[in-house]
Order: C-alpha cells, then sequence, then structure tokens
C-alpha cells in the first residue's frame, strides 16, 4: 500500500494513494472531471488536454491536465474556474471542428463521452466555417473492427492499448499534425485476441464491431451484470439486449479479475445464444432420426428408460458427463441428481483434458489473480495462456511489463508470453517428469530461473500445456511449487465454470463443497442431505467412457457435454455414446454427442438464467438473466428435478434460488453464501477459502518415442459456442501439423504439403507449416479444429509424408 | 563576413581562414583542442562550475543556463550528451554555419560537455535537410577519431568517448528537446510530457540526457581559454558572452552576425544588415524567430537588445533569428506564413496545437484571400486565448509544448499592431497593399 | 525484397552505434529508401525485422517526418522553401516558376518520374533567400528565371549526382554565408547524401 495523501479539490480534502492521477482521484470521490484520451489502465499521456484543471502552485494558478498529475500531499486543485471552463470549452470546439455530426447514425450516438461533454462542457454552436476534414469512409481494421477515421479524435486509447496491454502493437497513429490518423499496416490488420476491447474503450464512434454495429440504438438497449461464459477467470462483463436478444458483451471493469478486458472469443462469443439453431423443443429418437416431443412424453421417457437402467444394472451403471457450461446451481443439481437420484458417483465435468479434481478444486496454497500483481516471481507451466485464458495473459503481462516481475515459462513451444519472459524454457510432450526432475535441481540452464523462484512471493500457474501431456504432471508441478518457500498456486483450466462445477461436485471424488470421500465425517453429512450416497469415487471422464463402451456402463446423462469433441479421444466417446443402451442429453445445440442422444431436452442457456460461477481463484460471481431462452427451454436443474420427481425421487428445487439456498446450507466451502451476499460484492463476487489439498509429487514414466505429439487448444476452434458465432468461427487456424523445420527436412516434406499423423486414437491428414519453437520430434497440431479426426491422448505418435 | 568592430570568437576561425576553418589542419593550427585536453584533467565540479560561473545561456531558444542544467543530471549513469543542430525555425540558420565552417570548434565543445558530465555516448542530431552540414561534421568526427581526440583512450587517457551523427527526417518538432529524444530512440517526433522538466533527469532510453543546441557547445572551447570572467566581459551585463544573430528579410546585408547584447535593433537592422532594400521603409520585424512576437519601429527601434528588454515588451530573442519586414509586406500574409508553419510542423498531440494551428491557417488564409468577415479578428484571438489563455507573455499553454502557443504570437502582433491592415482585408475584400 | 549486401554491411555498422536497435529506426529508412527510390510498404518491412518493430510502428515513425517519402517522388526532388523569409524575398514566384516548369502542382512528381515538386517550410538559408533545395542540395539566392532554368537542366542533363556548390554555381546568387571551398560529394536521389548512410554518390563514399 502506498503512502496515502491528502489533496484539496474544489475546496473538499480527500485522502488518495500517493502518485494517483488527480483526475482518478477527484473522480473517485465526486467530482467529474471531463476526459477522453485518459483511461484508468492505460499509462497517462496527457493528449487530449480536456482535463485540464487549475493547480495552486507558489508562482500562482498553473493549468495543467489531472490525467498526468499524480496525487502529492497538500496540492489545492480547482476544476471548475473560469479559466478551466474557457479551456475546455475550447477543447471540444477543437474536437468538433473536424468531426462529423453523423451521431444519428453512429454505433456510440447516446453513450458517446464526446456527445455527453459536449452537452455539457460545450460550446453552442460552430464558429467553424471552413472545410472539415475528409477520410475515406471506414476501413476494417481486423475481421471484427471497423476504423471510421473522421469520428477519431486521435486519443490513442486503441494504439496504447494494443502496445501496453495486448502486447500486439499492429495499429498506430501515422502522418502528422493535422493529417494525423489510425491506421494498420497493409496485409497486416490488427488481429490481435483482444482487439475488440479499443472498440469499448474508443471514446467516440471511430471504432466499431462489425458483430455489433448498426444493430442497436444504445437508448434501446437494456443491460445487465454477469459473468462472463467462455472463460475460468470469471471476467465481469454487461450484457446489452433489446428486443430479446443479446446484441453485446463489455468488460467491467473488476480490479479483482479482468480490469475490463475480454479476449475477443469472450466479447465476441455471445452471438450463439441467438443462433437460429438453438433447440427449442424436446427430441426423442426415431430410427436415424429424431422426432418433436412434448416435454411430457420426453420426461417420462427418461425417468421410464433410466429407471429400467438402475432396475437391471444399478444405479452406477449410469455415467454424467458436464457441468462445466452451466451455472452452479445447475452443476449442484446435476450432481444431487447423480449421487441421490441415480445413485452413482460417476460423474465428471472434465472432459478429460484437466488436471486432477482435488488441485483444481481445493490446492492450497492458493494465488488469487491479484496476487500477481505483487508477484516477483511468475511460473507459467500450463497451457498458453494467450490461447486459453486471455484476460489472465494479460494480467501476467502487465506484471512482467509494468512491474518488472520475472516470468518463467514452460511449454512445449512458443507461448503468446515468450516475449517477456526471463527464462523460457521448452521441453518434448511426455517428458514433463525428467524435465520437472531437472528444474526442481537447478541443472544447467535452469539455474537462474530455479534461484528466482527461492525469493518470493511466487505464483504458479499451473495447467496442462496440452493434451497429450500426463495430466498429473500439474499436480507434480504444483507439488514443486508447494514445496517452495514462498509460492502459491493458481490452477487453469478450460470451459467456463469448470471450477464450480467441480465445487458442486461434479467430479468422481469430490461431493459439493470441495468434500472428498476421504472426509468421512462430510461424506455422512451428504447422506443426510442426499439420501444414500455411494460410499467410493467414480470413474473420471475416460473411465466412463471406456465403461460405456465395453459394456460396463449402460447409460449416459450428459449436460452440456459434448464428449465427442471435446475429449483428446472423440473416436472413443461416439463409441460409447453409440455402445450406451440410453443417453438423455440436455443441451442448447444439436451437437456431435447430443445427436447420438436417444432424448434430447433443450436447456436454456447464458444469458437465459440466473445463478453463479466460479472461477479459477475460488471466486464465486453472479450470472443473470436478460433474455428467454427460445422456445420451450427449461434450466439445467428444472429438467434433472422434473426427472427426479417422474422417477419417484424428487430434489426439493422450485427455483434457482433454492438450490443456491441448499448449497449454501450442505456444501461447506460455500457454507452461508447466498445470492444477495455476491450481488453485494458486485463486480468482483466473493473469493471462497476451503483449500485442503497439498498436491504431493507423482513420479511418471517419461515416453520415449520418436515423434511425439502435442494437442493444444487455440482461443478459436470448432467448439460448439465458436461453431454458433458467425464473427469468431472462421478465425479458427483449422486442421495444421506444425513442425519443427529439421523434422520436416528429415520427413521430406515442406510447408504446404500433407503428412499423416497417426495418434493412439485415430489419423488425419494435415498441412504442414513450420515452427522453430518446436523441440525436434514433436508435431503440434490445434484441437478440435473442424473436420479434423481426434487423434487421441497418447504422446506417442507416428508421422509420415502423404 | 560581417563587417563589424565586435570581437568574434565563434566565427572569428571561419572569417580569418574562409578556405579551411573546417579542417583538423587548421583547427590546431589555431590553437584547438588544447581545452579538450585541459578538460582532460579537470573535475566534474571545476568544469560545471566554469561554466556556470561564465553565465552561457542555452542558444536553443529556450534561454536556461548550460551550467545549471548541467549540474541537474541526475546518477545514475550511463549518460548520454545529445548535441541539438535540428536547427529549423523559420529565420534561423546559424548552426548551419558553425556545422559547416567550424565543426571541430562544436566537437571540442562535446569532448569537454561530455567530461564534465561523465558521458561517453555523444550524439548529434542534425536537421535531415542539412546533408551537407552533417557530411562536413562526419569527416571532422572522422578526423578527430584518426586523431585520438574523439573513440577509445582520448588524448591518451583511458577515458572512452563515442559520438554519433544522426540525421533527423524533417519535422521541426524534433528541435524541441524532448521530442528530440524521443526521435532519437526511432519513435515519432513527439514531446514527452513534463514534468521532469529537463532530460538531465530522464532523458534518452529513459537515463539521465544533457541536450545542448550546437551554438552553446561551441561556446565551451572559448570559456576554458579565456577564463570564465573574460567570457562575461564579452557581453552586456546578463547576457554573457557573443551572440550569433541570423538576420534574414527585407535588409540590404542578411546574414549571421556575432554581436555583444545591448546593442540597439536599430544599429542591428541599420548599421550591421545595411538597412532596408532600396526605396523602403521598416514595418516590424520578428525579433528572434518565428515564435516571437513581433517588434514595431515606433515602440522597439531604439531599445537595447538584451534578453530582459525583449522579455519586457512581451518578446523574446529566442535563438536570435530576427526577420525584417518593409512596408510591401502583407501582415496578414506574413501572418499566415508563419502560423502554417506551426500548423504544419505540430506534432499532432494535442487538439489545441492540432486542431488550433490548422484552424487559424485557414482563418488568416481566408482572410489573405479577401474572404475575411468582420468576426474572424476576434475568432482568432479567441483561438488563440484557447491554445494560449491569456494570451500573456511568457505564454500561458493548453498544450505539452510550446510549438502551440508559439503559432498564437503573429495572430496577437496583428491585432496589437494591424488591426486596421486586417479589417482593410475584410471591408475591401482583397489586400490593401495591392 | 532484400538489401544488397553493402546496403546489409551499412546497416550492420549503423545498428552498433546505438545502444537500442530501435534507435535505428531512421537511418535505416534512408537505407531503405536508397534501396528503393522512395519507402515501400516492402522496406518498412524490412527495416521493422531489423528493429525489432511491427511494420505499422516503423510507419508510424516514418510518416511522421515529411523526408521519408512514401511514394515516389522523382529522380530528384526539387523543394522550394516558402516559410516567411523566403517568402519575403519572392519564394511564391520561385515556387510558381518551378511547378509551371515542371508542369505538376506541389506533392506531385512528372509523368516521366524524372522531377517532383514541393514547396517546404524553412530549410535554414534564410540569409540566401529565396531558396531550393534539389534532392537536399542547397541553392540560394535563387531567382524564379533561374529556377526554370533549373528545371530545365535537370530535365535535360539528368545527371547521376546533384552536389549544392554545382548548382548553386549554375543557378544560384547570394548566400547565407561563404562555402569558401567547393565540395564534390552529392546526392544520388531525393535523400540527403550522407557517407555513413551510403546515401552519398558511389565515388564520395568513404
Ligand atoms: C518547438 C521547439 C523547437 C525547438 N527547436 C530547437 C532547435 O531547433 N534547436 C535547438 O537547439 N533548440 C531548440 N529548441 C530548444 C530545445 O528544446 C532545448 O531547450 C535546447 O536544445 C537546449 O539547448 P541549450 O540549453 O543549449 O539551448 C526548441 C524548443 C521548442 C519548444
Ligand atoms: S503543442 Fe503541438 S507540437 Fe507541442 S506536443 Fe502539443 S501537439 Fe505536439
Ligand atoms: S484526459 Fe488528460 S489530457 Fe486527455
Amino acid at each position: 500500500m502506498a503512502d496515502l495523501v491528502k489533496i484539496t479539490v474544489d475546496g473538499k480534502e480527500i485522502e488518495v494513494e500517493a502518485g494517483t492521477p488527480v483526475i482518478d482521484a477527484a473522480i473517485d470521490n465526486g467530482t467529474y472531471i471531463p476526459h477522453f484520451c485518459h483511461h484508468s489502465r492505460l499509462e497517462p499521456v496527457g493528449l487530449c488536454r480536456m482535463c485540464l484543471v487549475e493547480l495552486e502552485t507558489p508562482r500562482g494558478m498553473v493549468l495543467t491536465p489531472s490525467c498526468t498529475l499524480p496525487a502529492s500531499e497538500g496540492q489545492v486543485i480547482h476544476t471548475k474556474t473560469p479559466v478551466v471552463d474557457k479551456a475546455q470549452e475550447g477543447v471540444l470546439e477543437f474536437l468538433l471542428i473536424n468531426h462529423p455530426l453523423d451521431c444519428p447514425v453512429c454505433d456510440k450516438g447516446g453513450e458517446c463521452p464526446l456527445q455527453d461533454q459536449t452537452l455539457g462542457y460545450g460550446p453552442g454552436e460552430s464558429r467553424f466555417v471552413e472545410e472539415k476534414r475528409h477520410f475515406e469512409k471506414p476501413v476494417p481494421v481486423s475481421d471484427l473492427v471497423l476504423l471510421d477515421r473522421e469520428r477519431c479524435i486521435l486519443c490513442s486509447r486503441c494504439v496504447r492499448f494494443a502496445e501496453e496491454v495486448a502486447g500486439d502493437p499492429l495499429i498506430e497513429i501515422t502522418a502528422r499534425g493535422n493529417q494525423a490518423h489510425i491506421e494498420t499496416f497493409p496485409d497486416e490488420p490488427f488481429s490481435s485476441y483482444f482487439s475488440g476491447n479499443t472498440v469499448q474503450i474508443c471514446p467516440v464512434g471511430a471504432l466499431t464491431a462489425t458483430a455489433y454495429r448498426f444493430r442497436a440504438r444504445p437508448w434501446d438497449l437494456r443491460k445487465v451484470e454477469s459473468t462472463c461464459p467462455h472463460c475460468t477467470a470469471g471476467e465481469a462483463i454487461e450484457i446489452d439486449a433489446s428486443q430479446n436478444q443479446v446484441l453485446r458483451f463489455n468488460g467491467i471493469d473488476a480490479d479483482a479479475t479482468n480490469q475490463g478486458w475480454l479476449s475477443d472469443k469472450c466479447r465476441f462469443g455471445f452471438e450463439f445464444i441467438g443462433s437460429a439453431e438453438r433447440l427449442t423443443v424436446p427430441l426423442v429418437r426415431d430410427g436415424d432420426g429424431f422426432r418433436e416431443s412434448t416435454w411430457a412424453e420426453a420426461l417420462d421417457l427418461v425417468a421410464e428408460r433410466l429407471g429400467a437402467v438402475i432396475e437391471s444394472r444399478g444405479g452406477e451403471a449410469v455415467a454424467g458427463f458436464g457441468g462445466a457450461r452451466g451455472t452452479n446451481e445447475d452443476a449442484y443439481a446435476f450432481s444431487k441428481f447423480m449421487r441421490a437420484v441415480v445413485g452413482s458417483n460417476h460423474i465428471d465435468a472434465r472432459m478429460d483434458d484437466a488436471p486432477a479434481a482435488e488441485l483444481l478444486a481445493a490446492v492450497q496454497p492458493r494465488a488469487t489473480i491479484g496476487d500477481l500483481d505483487t508477484a516477483s516471481t511468475i511460473l507459467l507451466w500450463g497451457p498458453d495462456l494467450k490461447e486459453e485464458a486471455g484476460t489472465l495473459y494479460l494480467r501476467v503481462r502487465q506484471a512482467v511489463q509494468k512491474r518488472g516481475a520475472k516470468l518463467v515459462v514452460v511449454h512445449p513451444r512458443r507461448t503468446g508470453l515468450d516475449d517477456r519472459a526471463t527464462w523460457k524454457f521448452t521441453y518434448r510432450p511426455g517428458t514433463g517428469f525428467g524435465t520437472l526432475e531437472a528444474f526442481a535441481s537447478g541443472a544447467g540452464d535452469f539455474a537462474e530461473a530455479r534461484k528466482a523462484l527461492d525469493e518470493g512471493p511466487v505464483v504458479a500457474v499451473v495447467g496442462l500445456t496440452g493434451m497429450t501431456e500426463d495430466p498429473t504432471l500439474a499436480t507434480a508441478v504444483a507439488a514443486f511449487a508447494a514445496g517452495l518457500p514462498d509460492a502459491k498456486i493458481l490452477p487453469v483450466a478450460r470451459r467456463s465454470n469448470t471450477f464450480g462445477a467441480l465445487d458442486m461436485g461434479c467430479a468422481p471424488g469430490l461431493l459439493p463443497g470441495r468434500v472428498s470421500f476421504g472426509d468421512a465425517d462430510a461424506v455422512a453429512a451428504f447422506e443426510a442431505a442426499f439420501g444414500a450416497v455411494p460410499d467410493h469415487a467414480g470413474l473420471d471422464t475416460s473411465g466412463m467412457l471406456e465403461g460405456l463402451a465395453n459394456g460396463d456402463l449402460a447409460a449416459a446423462v450428459l449436460v452440456g457435454a459434448d464428449p465427442v469433441r471435446d475429449v483428446p479421444d472423440g473416436a472413443l466417446a461416439r463409441r460409447a455414446l453409440e455402445a450406451a443402451d440410453f443417453v438423455v442429453a440436455l443441451d442448447l445445440f444439436l451437437t456431435d454427442s447430443s445427436s447420438l442422444a436417444d432424448v434430447v431436452l433443450p436447456a436454456e442457456g447464458f444469458a437465459e438464467k440466473e445463478g453463479t460461477f466460479t472461477n479459477l481463484e475460488g471466486r464465486v460471481s453472479k450470472v443473470n438473466r436478460i433474455v428467454a431462452g427460445p422456445g420451450q427451454t427449461q434450466p439445467d436443474w428444472s429438467i434433472l428435478e422434473e426427472i427426479a420427481r417422474r422417477m419417484g425421487r424428487p430434489m426439493g428445487f422450485d427455483s434457482a434460488e433454492t438450490v443456491a439456498e441448499e448449497i449454501a446450507t450442505v456444501a461447506p466451502a460455500y457454507a452461508d453464501l447466498r445470492w444477495r451476499d455476491v450481488e453485494r460484492k458486485k463486480p468482483e463476487g466473493v473469493l471462497l477459502d476451503g483449500g485442503w489439498y497439498t498436491p504431493k509429487a507423482p513420479a511418471g514414466p517419461d515416453v520415449d518415442a520418436d515423434m511425439v505429439l502435442h494437442l493444444a487448444r487455440t482461443l478459436y476452434d470448432d467448439g460448439v459456442a465458436m461453431r454458433q458465432s458467425l464473427s469468431l468461427h472462421h478465425l479458427a487456424p483449422g486442421g495444421v501439423a506444425y513442425l519443427h523445420p529439421g523434422d520436416a527436412e528429415r520427413l521430406g516434406v515442406t510447408e504446404g504439403d500433407q503428412v499423416v499423423v497417426v495418434g493412439s486414437a485415430g489419423e488425419a491428414t494435415l498441412p504442414v507449416r513450420f515452427d522453430p519453437s518446436l523441440p525436434a520430434g514433436v508435431v503440434y497440431v490445434p484441437f478440435n479444429q473442424a473436420g479434423v479426426p481426434s487423434l487421441g491422448a497418447g504422446a506417442a505418435v507416428e508421422v509420415r509424408s502423404a | 563576413m560581417t563587417t563589424t568592430t565586435y570581437p568574434q570568437v565563434l566565427t572569428r576561425r571561419m572569417t580569418e581562414h574562409p578556405a579551411d576553418s573546417h579542417t583538423l589542419a587548421r583547427y590546431e593550427a589555431t590553437g584547438g583542442y588544447q581545452q579538450a585536453r585541459a578538460a582532460m584533467g579537470m573535475t566534474r565540479e571545476q568544469l560545471v562550475e566554469t561554466v556556470k560561473e561564465s553565465g552561457l545561456i542555452g542558444r536553443g531558444g529556450a534561454g536556461f543556463s548550460a551550467g545549471m542544467k548541467w549540474s541537474f543530471l541526475a546518477p545514475p549513469r550511463p549518460s548520454y550528451l545529445v548535441v541539438n543542430g535540428d536547427e529549423s525555425e523559420p529565420g534561423t540558420f546559424k548552426d548551419r554555419q558553425l556545422l559547416e565552417r567550424d565543426p571541430h570548434q562544436m566537437i571540442e565543445g562535446i569532448i569537454i560537455a561530455s567530461v564534465a558530465n561523465e558521458v561517453h555516448e555523444a550524439f548529434i542530431y542534425i536537421r535531415g535537410e542539412y546533408p551537407k552540414p552533417a557530411r562536413r561534421v562526419q569527416h571532422a568526427i572522422d578526423e578527430a577519431y584518426a586523431a585520438g581526440y574523439l573513440g577509445d583512450g582520448i588524448f591518451g587517457s583511458d577515458y572512452q568517448l563515442d559520438v554519433t551523427v544522426h540525421l533527423g527526417g524533417g519535422a521541426y518538432i524534433c528541435g524541441e528537446e524532448t521530442a528530440l529524444i524521443n526521435s532519437l530512440e526511432g519513435r515519432r517526433g513527439e514531446p514527452r510530457l513534463k514534468p521532469p522538466y529537463f532530460p538531465a533527469a530522464k532523458g534518452l532510453y529513459m537515463l539521465p540526457t544533457i541536450v545542448n543546441n550546437v551554438e552553446t557547445v561551441s561556446n565551451l572551447p572559448h570559456i576554458l581559454e579565456m577564463g570564465a570572467d573574460a567570457y562575461k566581459a564579452l557581453g552586456h551585463d546578463k547576457d554573457t558572452g557573443t551572440f550569433l544573430f541570423s538576420v534574414s528579410g527585407h535588409v540590404k546585408r542578411p546574414g549571421n552576425y556575432e554581436l555583444p547584447h545591448g546593442i540597439t535593433w536599430r544599429e542591428l537592422i541599420f548599421d550591421i544588415a545595411g538597412g532596408m532594400l532600396d526605396g523602403r521603409e521598416l514595418k516590424a520585424w520578428i525579433p528572434g524567430g518565428a515564435s516571437a512576437p513581433w517588434f514595431v519601429p515606433e515602440e522597439h527601434l531604439d531599445m537595447p537588445i538584451t534578453k530582459d528588454d525583449c522579455g519586457q515588451a512581451g518578446s523574446m530573442l529566442g535563438s536570435g533569428a530576427v526577420i525584417v519586414m518593409d512596408d510591401s509586406t502583407c501582415m496578414v500574409k506574413a501572418a499566415e506564413r508563419v502560423v502554417r508553419f506551426f500548423a504544419h510542423e505540430s506534432c499532432g498531440q494535442c487538439t489545441p496545437c492540432r486542431e488550433g494551428t490548422t484552424w487559424m491557417q485557414q482563418i488568416l488564409a481566408r482572410i489573405e484571400e479577401g474572404h475575411g468577415r468582420a468576426v474572424d479578428l476576434d475568432l482568432l484571438l479567441d483561438v488563440s486565448d484557447n491554445i494560449s489563455p491569456g494570451l500573456a507573455w511568457p505564454p500561458k499553454m493548453t498544450t505539452i509544448c510550446p510549438l502551440g502557443p508559439s503559432a498564437v504570437s503573429p495572430v496577437t502582433s496583428l491585432a496589437k499592431y494591424f488591426r486596421e491592415e486586417v479589417e482593410a482585408h475584410v471591408t475591401e475584400g482583397r489586400c490593401p497593399l495591392g | 525484397m532484400s538489401w544488397s549486401p553493402e546496403t546489409v554491411a551499412r546497416a550492420e555498422r549503423i545498428m552498433q552505434r546505438y545502444p537500442e536497435r530501435r534507435s535505428a529506426v531512421m537511418p535505416l529508412l534512408y537505407l531503405s529508401m536508397l534501396e528503393d527510390g522512395y519507402l515501400t510498404d516492402d522496406g518498412m518491412r524490412e527495416v521493422a525485422e531489423w528493429t525489432g518493430l511491427t511494420p505499422v510502428q516503423v510507419k508510424s515513425v516514418a510518416s511522421f517526418y515529411g523526408m521519408f517519402k512514401l511514394r515516389y517522388t522523382g529522380k530528384y526532388l526539387v523543394s522550394v522553401c516558402t516559410s516567411i523569409s523566403c517568402m519575403l524575398r519572392g519564394a511564391d514566384d520561385v515556387m510558381a516558376a518551378v511547378e509551371d516548369e515542371a508542369g505538376v502542382p506541389h506533392g506531385e512528381t512528372d509523368d516521366d518520374g524524372v522531377i517532383a515538386v514541393e514547396h517546404v517550410e524553412c530549410i535554414g538559408a534564410c540569409g540566401g533567400a529565396p531558396a531550393v533545395q534539389v534532392n537536399y542540395e542547397l541553392i540560394e539566392g535563387i531567382t524564379p528565371e533561374q529556377a526554370r532554368d533549373l528545371v530545365r537542366w535537370l530535365r535535360e542533363e539528368q545527371p547521376d549526382k546533384i552536389v549544392a556548390d554545382d548548382l548553386q554555381e549554375r543557378f544560384g546568387g547570394t548566400r547565407s554565408f561563404d562555402w569558401a571551398i567547393r565540395e564534390t560529394e552529392g546526392a544520388v536521389g531525393p535523400f540527403p547524401a550522407f557517407g555513413p548512410y551510403g546515401t552519398v554518390a558511389e565515388e564520395d563514399r568513404s
């Protein structure tokens, strides 16, 4: 905490942290100072000159911008003197002389700082009789963002965001003086994963989003605060809707999580909500296809068929997949449904692509995202955050760039943070344990980085680097980190509410509230609440899939789960679902998986229902409703309750809030946590405690093979939400095999040639691209790309020229 | 060259040895590099103190004590020296003469300044439109390296000093020292925010940096040679040493003149620069570069030329550019030309400068073309007021750097002395001078 | 898009002069203009590679400065100073004469690609006003008639090298100050002739 100082703004004494820009200090304390270039998450530049104030000095009053003035003890500032008023009126007039008056057709009209401040501070009419500056009308700066240079007021927010925050300096001011304008380079668009933030922070309508352009007038919009449905970082967002259509997501500046930023996937990945392909009525199998049915018929059928399986094979013949795409309340209902109604612990929200459930749900000491702001060293041994956790990527980047934190990146290939890394280590997938051992011992090249980790505070960001990595490697890395003198662990995994689902017990070895089966007292408490609970851990996703495929299990319940697309061995998932006696899917779309079900029940999706999410820190935040679900859709918890009733075992829920109420009563880590408590802590939400899991180092064998596979996610892929978001779907890289040029030469192929990659569970023919950042003997294939067969999670692969 | 009897210091060698004043041989034959050699044996304190004592004021236009500036230089090292040879203000051409005709004099000054400020890397930023001066400087640097006066172990000591010429790219604003530093870092030449007020705190690569003008640095060998007191005595009162005036416009003998302060404008314009072209009367002059408010004969002709007198009269000596206008000059056109310069050279960061200077230029052009309106002069003044509140002197600013406010000087000058001429443009719909 | 070995060697020498590689942007932009005659997109990409910037960052810098030409500007760039001191001495007439003789207005290049015309702000020759530069080589005290002769001469002779003192002698008048000696180094294109950047004529490179 920096020192507090007292400053006087318009006669009012306020106390702020020394060095805070005076403009922020004043605004936070109720004195608004108009501004355009200033943005509290960007470095001050003092360009627009709108925020001028008068400062008392020994030499008299000095006119100075308040955005570049750091607060210091005893400052006396005046924001509303005649000199200030005149100067601000002047700046507004200057900005308007060349600004087109096309507010009626401008997306920003109605929520435009320039428009608002003209009303508040501006001159009445224009004295400018010369000709306005002209530029060619809107030009695309990327696939997602358009630029209208006539509207631009050159505040440089977009330029600064791109360079300072995103680390993608692809948009710049060119030319000089009155000719200056924003530009991208020919053939090098501003194709940043974070480009949409510039639309949000542009103080005029110069940057607009193709996804939103001309779709609504701001005054028609209804708004609600919520939590991002794509990432596990729990970004605070505002959802804008009009006429029962979600039209836009904007980031909210929640200090603890996203600080206002969103990746483009999060920002523009709302289009799936209003997709025409949403399921609207229940479907029941009819030969090779489906026929529409009534809810009553479909629910009866599910109750009857599940009941029959339980009757004949026992509850433990039923497998439950999913939970990570819905709210905590939905996940809890699913977890309870599987345990108390079906009588099975075979439930998993992880799609065979995440570290151990206890590590994710209950690791300790667990770091917060905010801990990255004070860490002296950050260890990143996990996914490429730029691809899988955008705002976390920005936060780590900022820690290094602004504060000079040291960063150690360990990953099988180049990552988005390499340019900021103090140390970068690359290794072949499948040799992680050996690498960790060498790293931990501080051998050779690792010496300096290893030493840095002994000087705390350290935050270790831990997850799977890819899907061919042994999931226990993450546990081993976390164990190593836990053994450091002053380190905390931040576990990462994919899919919006994975952490919430695991907390709700959508895991084979966990009961709601992070209760382990090893904890007899806690399990006993659940017996009371749930009735019977099977007394041993169940199967995880791959275990369940194998069980279904070989007939050990007989039925499956899919709740927002698409294992055919999401698990590394999609072919196994397909075989499993085809072999099952009965499959019911609760889903938004007919996916590759739900289309194999016997009954498909149309679920309400994000923005259509209320509840909570839990992020990777264990932070609970609210998810809110702004539109009605299409057709006859129902929330997951309600569908599950209906089935339970028909099976004669009602769960006792009649609203999402009653589910939340029960969570607060029975789930230890969530004890007494009510929606209103979460709402009150908006936009940050409530950070839970309750970690009990100290990772222990499992040693695993390294894979010894000529070629190994690195299979990892990209920001844009062929997942269902992406497929249904038209602005984004075409941005996925598609099927590619990345090879080190040396390997390519050995295989006799060059860029553009086709190779066959034969994985542990399938093979794919893919075009070659060079990636010199790969270690020799590694082929990198982006996961879940359209038209690419799944390869399986085995590291050892064969690659040959096609 | 000049025909005066005033003592010549900076321009003496080039006057006496016009054929080869730029060569090392001539420079050394006339006592060159003795002071740099002597400086090697002096401490930082001694050198800074001597320069402070001499009263040397920076010649780049801002008029700040060179010794004071040096004393601000913050640890930690490394620190840099940057010589400002961006000379681009209309009317100014004195640095070009120093660069071309006596580059070793400046290099010797660089060595002295470097030793005084523990600098091992110096840059000379020369405007891109000065290839010939840059070539001469580069040749001189090459000679100095070959002679062991630059590079590793200069003058047989273990002191290392490297000097690099960096060519500008055609942007006046790079004369502003923080813009110059940005430019030298490979950025757009945009002035940086103040504070810090001096690059001595945070300059090139965010390290302590001394920026000095070519003429300032060229004075250093002479200060060491003659001693601070003798140097002071050359000048007038607080304005020590000699000063290079660049005289241009409607005089018979335009050119650079090395003079002491304290003579009158009448002496400068009529005696030294030869007076007005045949048959013409003096109408006005700009006393200190395009940024300076104008003077008129009725009020200022017999005023002594000193920093203080100019300041009190609401203008400045700046970098010493005197632009003389006779009675054939259309003052609206003259003002438009000066304002056009600033509009063209605005870096574009600050709203008032980017938009305001262009707007003012457009209004002036319109008046000049005969399309002025009665309200235009007041509008010009109000726009000016929004760039430089109160139209005070020295100017207050709504901007980051003084470029924007500089564009206000011609407008306030018009309003003060030539309002009727402006009004005549409006009422007659054309220039009254025909 | 690659540079000649000589230019590469020069670029390497330039890079060594600066503590940070970004600083070499402007010198390298001059090298790039020497290679291509003006700044092409590929040229800026090349400079970006050398300096560790993105191409648009390079363009942002290049376009800030008047002398980095993003369009072809002829073999000879005739720059007429029309700032206040030159204007007072008749620069507007010189400009008109140049435009008329070259047949193109400010900012344009003639159809043959030989001569480009621009008016510029002060070039530091106010004592010798009015002044003109050809490829940044200076002529002072020029009259409108001499300016016409200059343009005609450039078009007819198309010299490989432009040398200030030659031009001054042929087309100039009174100078700001005496040159005293004659120099022979000169420009080979519309960029400043400066040895370390390789932008002087071949025979002048040391
Ligand atoms: C707009 C502007 C343009 C300037 N141009 C020059 C210039 O061309 N040459 C110069 O030496 N100083 C110029 N200066 C002054 C420099 O900022 C700086 O004060 C000077 O180089 C310091 O050197 P000195 O102390 O030796 O004068 C300019 C200042 C401003 C605000
Ligand atoms: S006043 Fe003009 S030149 Fe100076 S920083 Fe502002 S915009 Fe740039
Ligand atoms: S907000 Fe302070 S200058 Fe723009």
